[in-house]
């Protein structure tokens, strides 16, 4: 009689328990996924900070080198000053057109 | 058999919620009634490492190409800390960690460090270069720990430090921006901290709006400034040269594109490195550029010249009698020299620095249109993107004696800030219009998205003709008067003016042998790319401004000129002078 109302034998226990199975593995690995993820957030972010600090120094040396070149008393260098000074004409209208 | 399993259920169900509260009951104990101890514990233990790196956005400088260069940054490095409660030998610690240390590192305050057995954390070096800091932890010595640590760095030391600005720790335990463009723009600049550290597991499920649209991506970034370090190193250079041979109290300048507003260098000397702050002067950490005011003297007579001929009260054929000295309100008025010229054309005003010129321009233009224009000018903040920035002090408009509006023509009794200043004479410069002096023309968001900020508001003040005609007056001054006409540019004209104003003494009167000087300049004469404002305050044993700044003055244009390759704006054929 049974038989004839359910043709498959069932039960909710091992469906239940299957069901959280999957979903506990899932969990597990989605808390696995997204702590990677962090991870390697942090570290690259890190890495990223790192090359900017070395990026920093490097402009550190740049900017202390235009300062040192404005510094510089040509004369100490062994240049001598200009005897003349040559100023670029304006170009004429004709010239431009 | 199903009462049975009813049965198994339940005790089962009975555990789990014993064992819940009992975890419930142990962290109330832990989180409600021992919170406090155990949060100061941990921060004992993690006064460092635990809070998290300090991070902060960028503030760039921008070449003349538009690269953007670091005026400040992060360095990343290393910090050392002890545990004197685990610390085996101090000699040997101290030596490794000496060897390191970027400064000094005191043997006696770090045994002093090592004899608080109370503490188990106390930090003994900071700011330790990358491979030395990793040299150091590779060595694993007992009770010392190597942490790793960022902290705020500028590249170019000094350069532009009073624009850029500090951070440090204000009321809080945070480092915020304290003066300058950090303090300005720390909004955008601070970071809240927890981007990296947050949990994403509870963000993803209890906080996906802000996943989807992140407010603090909208907000948080890096700014970029129009200052020019190739510019700003020469003006530096320039000033510390004259601050230096004179001996004045201070000196200053601002570079400024006049139609725009943009500043292109904005330098006072003495400063201060940022990186070092250990012995500066607290003094020296505001801004003298936009914090204090001076009585800038004859750079003021281009402004009453422009309001008189703007409101018609001359023209630039107008004549005058110069007596040499006047008398108004029982004060007297004098020329620099004191002598009679007789009848002359008012741009003598200019070219000569008449006092009583200036004077009589603003008897002409009358009380309540003075006024009008100088409140106009300085009667307002200029706006500019930086903390704290003075008023000008303008008690003598509000009067009705004359002889305080004649004083003001010719810069005194009438004290405004550097950057009013440039933003005033900007107007003679820009055809009549005034414009928002700033150091920031974008930000760069997280996001990716760069903002480019919006100084477009502009003040008329003059009309375009009565700008043209102060400028004609300015230029005439340059080719002729200074260095005696051997400053002229051929092919480049130049308008100028020189400014000598005696200081106060503070009881009401003037100093007679103490002086403040200015000098102020854009060129091309006609359509200016750059106005130069420049001022050295007390210099010593020298009276005039065209004897201080005129040098450093010609050598920013000329400077200016070749690095920025500003085409001839005359039509002189080559032509050649004695260098």
């Amino acid at each position: 009689m049974r038989n004839s109302r359910f043709p498959f034998s069932f039960s909710l226990v091992p469906l239940l328990s299957g069901t959280v199975a999957v979903l506990a593995i899932s969990y597990i690995g989605l808390i696995a996924v997204v702590m990677s993820y962090a991870a390697l957030t942090v570290e690259f972010s890190q890495s990223v900070k790192n090359d900017e600090s070395a990026v920093a120094v490097l402009e550190g040396q740049y900017l202390a080198s235009i300062a040192s070149i404005q510094d510089l008393d040509y004369r100490t260098a062994g240049y001598a000053a200009p005897l003349a000074q040559i100023f670029v004409p304006a170009a004429s209208m004709t010239a431009l057109r | 058999m199903r009462a049975q399993f009813r049965s198994r259920i339940r005790f089962v169900l009975a555990l789990i919620i014993l064992a819940a509260l009992l975890v419930l009951v142990r962290l109330y104990f832990v989180q409600i009634m021992h919170g406090d101890d155990y949060a100061l514990k941990a921060d004992r233990q993690f006064a460092s490492g635990g809070s998290g790196l300090f991070d902060r956005g960028a503030i760039y400088f921008t070449s003349k190409d538009g690269t953007n260069i670091s005026a400040a940054t992060l360095a990343t490095g290393f910090l050392v800390a002890i545990n004197p409660q685990t610390i085996q030998d101090p000699e040997a610690a101290y030596t490794a960690i000496a060897a390191v240390a970027s400064t000094t590192l005191s043997h006696d305050a770090f045994l002093a460090a090592v004899a608080k057995k109370n503490l188990v954390y106390v930090e003994v070096a900071q700011h330790i270069p990358d491979a030395a800091g990793q040299a150091l932890a590779a060595e694993n010595i007992p009770g010392v720990q190597v942490l790793r640590e960022r902290w705020r760095y500028y590249p170019g030391g000094t350069l532009a430090s009073q624009a850029i600005g500090i951070v440090s720790y204000g009321s809080g335990d945070t480092l915020v921006g304290q003066t300058g463009l950090e303090a300005e723009y720390d909004g955008t600049l601070s970071r809240s901290g927890d981007s990296l550290y947050k949990n994403f597991f509870a963000e993803l499920f209890s906080n996906v709006g802000n996943l989807l649209v992140n407010a603090k991506d909208a907000r948080e970034g890096s700014i970029v400034t129009t200052i020019e370090p190739d510019v700003q190193t020469r003006l530096e250079h320039d000033l510390a040269a004259v601050n230096g041979q004179y001996s004045s109290k201070e000196s200053g300048g601002i570079i400024m594109d006049p139609a725009t507003g943009a500043i292109v260098a904005f330098a006072s000397y003495p400063n201060y490195d940022g990186n070092n702050l250990q012995n500066v002067d607290p003094s020296l950490l505001g801004n003298p550029l936009v914090e204090q005011v001076h009585e800038f003297g004859s750079i003021m007579k281009p402004l009453t010249m422009t309001s008189g001929l703007d409101a018609g009260a001359i023209t630039p054929q107008s004549t005058f009698d110069d007596p040499g000295c006047i008398t108004v309100n029982t004060m007297r008025i004098c020329d620099w020299d004191l002598k009679p010229k007789g009848v002359i054309g008012v741009k003598q005003i200019i070219l000569q620095s008449l006092n009583v010129g200036a004077s009589w321009v603003a008897t002409r233009l009358g009380q309540d249109k003075f006024r009008s224009y100088f409140t106009t000018l300085f009667g307002q903040k200029t706006g500019i993107d930086l903390p704290n920035e003075g008023h000008a002090l303008l008690g003598n408009l509000a009067t009705t004696q004359q002889v305080n509006f004649d004083d003001m023509s010719f810069g005194q009794g009438i004290a405004v800030t550097p950057v009013q200043m440039i933003r005033a004479l900007g107007a003679v410069a820009n055809g009549g219009v005034m414009v928002e002096p700033h150091l920031v023309s974008a930000i760069r968001l997280d996001s990716g998205i760069t903002r480019k900020l919006d100084w477009s508001h502009t003040t008329p003040v003059f009309s375009a003709t009565a700008a043209r005609e102060t400028t004609q007056m300015m230029t005439e001054m340059f080719d002729t008067k200074l260095e005696n006409g051997k400053a002229i540019i051929p092919t480049m004209s130049v308008a100028a003016k020189t400014g000598t104003a005696q200081l106060t003494d503070g009881h009401g009167g003037y100093y007679t042998n103490r002086f403040f000087h200015s000098f102020v300049g854009f060129f091309p004469s006609y359509n200016p790319r750059f106005i130069i404002l420049l001022y050295t305050d007390d210099p010593q044993h020298v009276e005039y401004a065209s004897e201080t700044l005129d040098t450093t003055f010609l050598d920013l244009t000329h400077f200016l000129i070749d690095y920025y390759q500003i085409p001839p704006d005359r039509g002189f054929a080559t032509s050649t002078s004695q260098g």
